[in-house]
C-alpha cells in the first residue's frame, strides 16, 4: 500500500493511548510516541487533528486524522481511525486508510520496573492501495527523577502486498520524553519531546531521523488540546527531508 | 545477626500467609483504570465553580502530601509541603487533577491503594454531579444515586457500604501518629474530608438555583477555618455533616467514612519511621483489605462483635455511621459539640419526629445538627457566633427551605413567599406549632386543618427572624468526658 512520507514514516497508524488527560500521552497527539497505558475501561475517546508538512522541492502535505477509541476491558482498548492526507499540487488524497488498533497495557510502573505495553495495528486500504499494513509497537514507560518520564517505542511494520518500490518490513525506534509544566502551581499542561529513527518505506532508501517537541493542555474536564512541531534531521540521499511539520489536535473522552 | 534473620523470616512468612487472604486484583500488574458512569450529569459540579475548584484542589493536597511521605521528605511536611499545598488551595485548579501524576512515586509503591482511592473518588464526584444536575427531578436523582452505588460496587476495589467500627479502625499500633506529628497537614486532610462530606446536604433535594449561594458561605468556612483546624478530635463523618443525605443513602455515607478512615490509616503507616518499605506495604495492604466490600460480603448492617473488624453496628437512628469511640446505640461524641443523643433534637432534646415534617438542620461553626422545628433551628443558630445555614422541611416535600444568615442574624430565604407559623407552646409539640410554609395559602390551609391553632397569623421572614426563645428547659446536656482526650486535653 503506497503511502506518503509523513503518514508512512512518522504518523504511522492510528493513535492509541489513554483517556483525555494531558498527562496521558497518545501517539499522534501531537508527537508520534505514546506511553504504556491504555485508556480507561468503558471510556470512549474521540480524537481529531490536522497536520501540515513542508518540503523544499515538493508541495506541502495536509493531513486530517480522526479516531475513536474504546476501553473494552481493564488495560485494553481498541480503536478505529481514518487518516486521509492531501497534497496541494494535485488536490488529491495522498493516502487513505482505515486503521484498526488493539492496545494492551501489560503492567504499570512500580518502584522496581517500568510500565510496559504493546499495540497491534492494521491499516486497510480505502483508495487505491493493495494489501494491509500490519504494525506492532512495544512500549516502555519509565519515570526518571520525579515527574520526568521517558517512553521507549519500538516499531515494526509489515506490508502484506508492497508495491515494487516499497519495502515489505521496516523498523523504527522512538525515545519520547514528557514532563508536566508548572508544578506545583499549574496542573493542566505537559511538555513532550521526541527523537526517533526509522527505516524508510521506499525500496533502496535507508534510515531517517526526526526530532519534535509538543504541548498537551487540558481545556476542560474531558478535553485536551495539543500542538506539536517536528523536523527531519536526516534522511537518505535519495529522499527529501521535511524541515517542518506542524500538528494541532483535540481529544475528548465520553 | 541470627535474631535479625529470624525476624526477617517471620515477617516474610507472615506476609506470605497474609497475601493468601488478599483478593486477586490486589496483585494485578495493570493500572486497571475504570471510567466513570457515562451520563448527562457528568461534571455538573462545574455549575458551582468555586466548589468545583476547591474539590479539584483536594486531590492536589492528597497527592503532594503522600509524595512527600514516600520520597523521604516527611520532615518538610509541616513547613515546605504545607506551604506548597496551601498555595494551591488558595489558587485552586480549574480542572480535575490526576493524583497519579502528582504523586508518581506513591503510585509506584501503592498501586492497589490508588485504585481504591480513584474508584471511590469517582463515586464522590458522580454523586455530586447528579445532585448538581439541573435536568432531573429529586426522585430521578435519588434513583440515579442508587444506581451509582450499584455501579460502584461492581468493581472489586469498592469500599464496603457497611458501617465499620471507627474505634477499631483507629486502634492499631500506628494509629494517631500522623495527626500527632503533622497536625497542620492532618488538618488539611480532615479539612478536605469536611468539604467532601458537608457538600451533600448542601445539594441534596436543594433546587439547583439555591446550591451556589450556600457554597458562598460553606466555601468561606472551608477556606478560612476548616482547612486549618488542628483541634478536631476525629475525622469528620458524613452523617455528622450531611445527616439528611446519610439517612437516605447510608451505604454511601458509610463507604465515604470507611474510605476516609483508610486515608488516615495510610497516613499513619507512612509516618512510621521504624517500618521498612516492605512492612509499610504489608500494613497498607491490610488496611485496604479491612475496608473492602469483598471482605465483608454477606455481612449485615447492625450486626457484629463490638470493636472488631466485622462490627457493623451503628447508632439506632443513624445507619449511615459506624460506632465511634465511646459511643453506644444512642449517643456519640461529636467534635465541637460534645456528647449528643443521636435521635433527639440537638436544641431541645425532644425526640426527632418519625412522621410529618422531618424538622430542620442547622449548619454553623463547622458542624451540622438536626433539630425538630424552625424555632429550634433559628434559636440554635442565634446562640452560635457567626453565620449559619438552615435547611428545613416545608409543607411541600419537594420544596426545601434554605435560609442563610449574616453576622447579625438577618436571614435570606430561597422561597420568596415563605411564611412561618410560630405559636410558642410546649416543646414536645414544637414540630406542630413551629413550621415554615411556601406561601400564605399553604399556611391558611394548615391552620384550617389544625383547629388548636385557629387565629394564628403568619410571620414574615423578618418578623420570624426577630423572635428568640433561648435554650429550652427541656434541653439536657450529656455530661461525659471527651473520649479522645485526656484530662489535660492531650490526645489519647
Amino acid at each position: 500500500m503506497k503511502r506518503i512520507p509523513l503518514v508512512s514514516g512518522i504518523a504511522f497508524l492510528a493513535a492509541v493511548a489513554t483517556a483525555s488527560d494531558h498527562n496521558n500521552l497518545e501517539k499522534g497527539r501531537p508527537l508520534s510516541f505514546d506511553d504504556a497505558y491504555s485508556i480507561a475501561y468503558r471510556s470512549v475517546e474521540f480524537q481529531s487533528g490536522v497536520s501540515f508538512e513542508t518540503y523544499r522541492k515538493q508541495s506541502p502535505i495536509y493531513g486530517l486524522k480522526t479516531e475513536v477509541q474504546f476501553g473494552i476491558a481493564k488495560n485494553k482498548d481498541i480503536s478505529i481511525g481514518f487518516e486521509p492526507s492531501f497534497m496541494t499540487s494535485s488536490g488529491k488524497a495522498g493516502g487513505n486508510a482505515v486503521e484498526l488498533s488493539y492496545f494492551e497495557g501489560l503492567s504499570r510502573e512500580t518502584s522496581r520496573a517500568a510500565a510496559m505495553g504493546y499495540r497491534l495495528e492494521m491499516a486497510l486500504p480505502v483508495s487505491g492501495g493493495k494489501g494491509l499494513d500490519l504494525h506492532a509497537r512495544g512500549i516502555i514507560t519509565k519515570t526518571l527523577n520525579h515527574y520526568d518520564k521517558v517512553h521507549l517505542n519500538l516499531d515494526i511494520t509489515h506490508a502484506t502486498q508492497p508495491t515494487s518500490d516499497e519495502k515489505r518490513t521496516t523498523v523504527g525506534l522512538i525515545l519520547g520524553y514528557s514532563s508536566p509544566i508548572g508544578y506545583p502551581k499549574l496542573f493542566d499542561r505537559t511538555f513532550l519531546a521526541e527523537i526517533g529513527i526509522a527505516q524508510s518505506r521506499e525500496a533502496g532508501s535507508g534510515w531517517y531521523g526526526w526530532v519534535g517537541v509538543g504541548l498537551r493542555k487540558q481545556v476542560s474536564a474531558t478535553g485536551v488540546m495539543d500542538v506539536g512541531i517536528s523536523s527531519d534531521f536526516f534522511r537518505a540521499a535519495n529522499q527529501e527531508r521535511s524541515p517542518f511539520r506542524f500538528t494541532l489536535g483535540f481529544s475528548r473522552s465520553y | 545477626m541470627k535474631l535479625l534473620f529470624f525476624m526477617a523470616l517471620a515477617a516474610t512468612l507472615s506476609a506470605a500467609v497474609f497475601a493468601q487472604d488478599l483478593p486477586k486484583w490486589m496483585s494485578n500488574r495493570g493500572r486497571d483504570e475504570v471510567f466513570y458512569k457515562r451520563a448527562p450529569y457528568n461534571w455538573a459540579i462545574n455549575r458551582i465553580p468555586d466548589f468545583a475548584r476547591d474539590m479539584f484542589a483536594t486531590g492536589v493536597g492528597h497527592g503532594m502530601a503522600y509524595e512527600a511521605l514516600v520520597t523521604g521528605k516527611a520532615k518538610e511536611l509541616e513547613t515546605k509541603t504545607f506551604a506548597t499545598i496551601d498555595a494551591v488551595l488558595y489558587n485552586p485548579p480549574r480542572y480535575p487533577i490526576d493524583e497519579n501524576a502528582i504523586s508518581p512515586r506513591f503510585g509506584q509503591k501503592y498501586g492497589s491503594l490508588e485504585k481504591v482511592f480513584d474508584w471511590a473518588h469517582i463515586l464522590h464526584f458522580q454523586a455530586i454531579d447528579v445532585l448538581a444536575f439541573p435536568g432531573w427531578s429529586d426522585a430521578q436523582k435519588e434513583a440515579e444515586i442508587d444506581r451509582l452505588w450499584e455501579f460502584y460496587q461492581s468493581e472489586p476495589f469498592a469500599v464496603t457500604g457497611l458501617p465499620m467500627n471507627m474505634e477499631y479502625l483507629d486502634s492499631f499500633s500506628y494509629s494517631g501518629k500522623f495527626r500527632r506529628e503533622y497536625p497542620k497537614v492532618n488538618g488539611l486532610f480532615w479539612g478536605y474530608h469536611w468539604l467532601q462530606t458537608v457538600n451533600y446536604d448542601m445539594l441534596y433535594r436543594v433546587p439547583v438555583a439555591d446550591q451556589r449561594g450556600q457554597y458562598d458561605l460553606i466555601g468561606k468556612w472551608y477556606r478560612e477555618t476548616e482547612l486549618y483546624r488542628t483541634d478536631r478530635d476525629f475525622m469528620p463523618m458524613t452523617a455528622e455533616l450531611s445527616p439528611r443525605f446519610a439517612k437516605r443513602f447510608p451505604q454511601i455515607a458509610n463507604a465515604f467514612d470507611n474510605l476516609h478512615m483508610l486515608h488516615d490509616n495510610v497516613n499513619d503507616i507512612l509516618a512510621q519511621e521504624n517500618l521498612s518499605d516492605q512492612q509499610k506495604a504489608i500494613e497498607v495492604s491490610k488496611a485496604i483489605y479491612r475496608v473492602l466490600a469483598s471482605t465483608h460480603q454477606d455481612e449485615a448492617s447492625g450486626q457484629g462483635e463490638p470493636v472488631t473488624l466485622h462490627d457493623h453496628r451503628h447508632p439506632i437512628t443513624v445507619p449511615g455511621m459506624g460506632m465511634m469511640k465511646g459511643s453506644d446505640e444512642n449517643t456519640m461524641y461529636m467534635s465541637g459539640m460534645g456528647w449528643m443523643e443521636m435521635g433527639e433534637c440537638a436544641h431541645c432534646s425532644i425526640l426527632l419526629p418519625d412522621t410529618g415534617p422531618w424538622g430542620a438542620t442547622v449548619s454553623a461553626n463547622g458542624w451540622t445538627m438536626t433539630v425538630r422545628c424552625l424555632m429550634c433551628a433559628r434559636d440554635m443558630a442565634a446562640e452560635t457566633p457567626g453565620r449559619a445555614i438552615i435547611r428545613a422541611a416545608t409543607e411541600d416535600d419537594n420544596k426545601l427551605l434554605v435560609m442563610i444568615s449574616d453576622e447579625e442574624g438577618n436571614w435570606t430565604s430561597n422561597i420568596k413567599d415563605v411564611v412561618f407559623l410560630e405559636k410558642f407552646g410546649e416543646h414536645p409539640e414544637c414540630s406542630t406549632w413551629s413550621r415554615a410554609f411556601t406561601s400564605k395559602a399553604a399556611f391558611d390551609k394548615f391552620i384550617t386543618e389544625t383547629p388548636e391553632l385557629e387565629g394564628t397569623t403568619p410571620m414574615t421572614l423578618k418578623e420570624w427572624s426577630e423572635q428568640f426563645h433561648g435554650k429550652p428547659d427541656t434541653y439536657r446536656k450529656i455530661d461525659k468526658p471527651n473520649p479522645y482526650r485526656s484530662a489535660d486535653g492531650g490526645q489519647l
